[in-house]
């Protein structure tokens, strides 16, 4: 119990810097840190497909993906966007808002054991894959719809179109 | 479900066909596609409906009739792009495709049981969207709009996933008939607080995907933005299917919880109508107007939410599909327009009843139905939206959406106003407007629909 205290505070402190800290990159590599140890929760709640993945997909391919954006597009203060302090200000309120609603909301919660008990091993891959091709396999099988469709508009948005080629030259 | 991979299968094909540079046969097949999927969906009218595929989706009535207005809009604003998608990029087949790509999203959307498969319909319905808003892309406007829609999108997207977590939370389960169960067997003070944070989240993602305010920032931008045709689908098909699965999420589940939302909708229903309606009036560019007026319309539907009942399906459905005909008739009216005129100003329609009669009747019936004057058929969707309300004694909100229909003739007349009574400059005036064959036809299906739901409404009241 003490370790995921531990655990949970420090993706706390992490989640604040990532917010906090001046320098984009910096930002960035906090977040890396945060997903880690959200990784190391996972292990803890036994869902081991779920920190592997997190691992592997969160931690190593998206946020590498940032971190070159983010070198690519070159932020500085200058090209920073000005948010009028009323902005900020309503932002901060309806934030603070929805974070009094969930406190409330988890406040008034109990530790229930009808969920967990019965499925320990419900995060191993064995059982996902059970659950993935058996009760779920109608939205399994439609998710390949969405990968195709994001396939085609990224290589429609990415291809070169004749017209603008002969422009360049 | 025939439908569905009918319409899958099409998309594909058409990939095929763009490959092997089958251009001219690309608009017949997909025709003919969308009418299969049609006959599909007949043909499951009268079998008996549960829940298939380990209860994920059930193909009722209810479901059946939405999926088939989404498929026919779909199919009379495919019927306008011949040409259209051609003047802006060579590959015509992927538009194609991915639209229809979208189109399966939606009818997910209609027939969901199980929050997995409204997760997944709304991500195929917008994740097509986000590519073809920005199709054109040398166009600054359009880029804009493809960048705000996916990076509002995706967030939206979040709350409606942190809703869904919340309710599994509390019930343990995603399928609508055990919520449902879960809802109906608990006292209400038994109920999981995580349940209400629930229903927060996702009322905050599906009046995004529906573009109530304040939720409605994105609309604007992106209609105005996206290329004419993408706007026309944008406002029609994925509006009523997010509608149709926003009322089938609220009547199955959330009927006996309606002291905890109801005021929230309620603020909503009010905010929007007004945004929009007053938005609208100040435009001076008729496609961000139509834009606005979407926003209104969609406050106007929420009305059926509200006050759920035994004829909220069809008074959806009878919106939906006059608020559908009169905006493919704008948008393509538009579309001649522009492409005469080059600009979408109120101006650019001077005059045009002397040049293009038939035009300029057609638009008129078209901003006519919009207004809800008798008649038509968004009179009738207007009639039964406030009978509704006057049902569950909803009397402030009555009389705010009164005013607001008022401010709603005005700037459709505005319209009207510019069709007939004022004079073209006189460079424009020498060119008439060239109504093409496939859009003559397009006008006369929905003017004569409009027409004929609006004099004979009961078939389509009495179909749900």
């Amino acid at each position: 119990m003490s370790f995921f205290y531990l655990v949970a505070f420090l993706s706390v402190i992490f989640s604040l810097m990532t917010i906090f800290t001046k320098n984009p990159v910096h930002s960035v590599l906090y977040l890396v840190i945060t997903f880690f140890t959200f990784t190391v929760h996972y292990i803890m709640l036994n869902a081991q497909f779920l920190a592997v993945v997190n691992f592997i997909v969160y931690m190593g391919a998206i946020m590498v993906l940032f971190l070159f954006v983010l070198m690519l597009l070159n932020l500085n203060k200058d090209t920073e966007p000005m948010k009028s302090p009323l902005v900020k200000v309503m932002g901060a309120i309806a934030g603070m808002c929805l974070l009094a609603t969930f406190l409330g909301a988890f406040r008034a919660l109990e530790q229930s054991d009808v969920l967990i008990k019965p499925h320990e091993n419900i995060g191993l891959v064995e059982n996902l894959g059970k659950v993935l091709f058996g009760e779920f396999l109608l939205p399994f099988e439609l998710s390949s719809i969405l990968l195709l469709t994001a396939m085609v508009g990224a290589v429609l948005l990415a291809k070169h179109e004749k017209g603008v080629k002969k422009q360049h030259g | 479900m025939g439908a569905i991979i009918t319409l899958s299968l099409l998309a594909i094909l058409l990939l095929y066909l763009g490959l092997f540079k089958a251009k001219s046969a690309l608009l017949p097949v997909t025709l003919a596609g969308l009418a299969l999927a049609i006959g599909f969906e007949w043909y499951g009218w009268n079998q008996m409906a549960a829940p298939q595929y380990s209860g994920m989706v059930l193909f009722d009535h209810y479901s059946i009739a939405f999926s088939i207005l989404c498929i026919f809009i779909a199919g009379l604003v495919l019927s306008l792009s011949k040409a259209y998608f051609k003047a802006i990029s060579e590959n015509v087949a992927e538009y194609y495709a991915l639209i229809l790509f979208s189109l399966v999203g939606a009818l997910l959307v209609c027939a969901y049981h199980n929050f997995a498969i409204l997760f997944i319909g709304i991500e195929v319905m917008s994740v097509a969207l986000y590519i073809l808003v920005g199709i054109r892309k040398k166009d600054r406007a359009s880029n804009e709009a493809a960048l705000k829609y996916f990076l509002m999108g995706a967030f939206s997207t979040g709350f409606l996933l942190f809703g869904i977590t919340l309710m599994y939370g509390a019930t343990g389960s995603f399928d609508l008939s055990e919520l449902q169960q879960y809802v109906r067997s608990t006292p209400d003070y038994q109920i999981s607080p995580l349940f209400f944070g629930g229903i927060l989240l996702i009322l905050v993602g599906l009046c995004f995907k529906v573009g109530a305010a304040p939720f409605h920032f994105w609309t604007p931008d992106v209609y105005d933005g996206s290329p004419i045709l993408i706007t026309a689908y944008m406002s029609t098909v994925v509006k009523v299917a997010s509608f149709a699965g926003f009322l089938r999420l609220f009547s199955m589940v959330m009927i006996p919880l309606d002291g905890f939302w109801e005021p929230l909708l309620l603020t909503i229903a009010i905010i929007t109508l007004f945004v929009g309606n007053i938005s609208a009036l100040v435009q001076s560019s008729f496609k961000r107007m139509l834009a606005y007026s979407s926003i209104a319309h969609a406050g106007y539907m929420l009305f059926a939410i509200l006050s759920i009942g035994s004829l909220s399906p069809s008074a959806i459905l009878t919106y939906g599909l006059a608020y559908s005909l009169a905006s493919v008739v704008a948008f393509a009216a538009l579309i001649l327009v522009k492409r005469q005129i080059g600009t979408d100003q109120f101006e650019s329609f001077n005059g045009l009843a002397k040049q293009n009669p038939f035009l300029a009747f057609v638009v008129t019936v078209a901003m006519l139905s919009l207004a809800g004057i008798p008649l038509t058929a968004g009179f009738i969707g207007k009639f039964m939206m406030f009978g509704r309300v006057m049902e569950s004694y909803h009397t402030l909100l009555l009389v705010l959406a009164a005013i607001n229909a008022v401010i709603g003739v005005c700037y459709y007349l505005r319209v009207v106003v510019h069709l007939y009574f004022k004079s073209a400059s006189e460079e424009v005036e020498t060119s008439a407007i060239k109504v093409p064959l496939n859009f003559q036809i397009i006008f006369a299906i929905s003017i004569l629909l409009t027409l004929a739901v609006g004099v004979y409404p009961e078939w389509l009241i009495n179909l749900l």
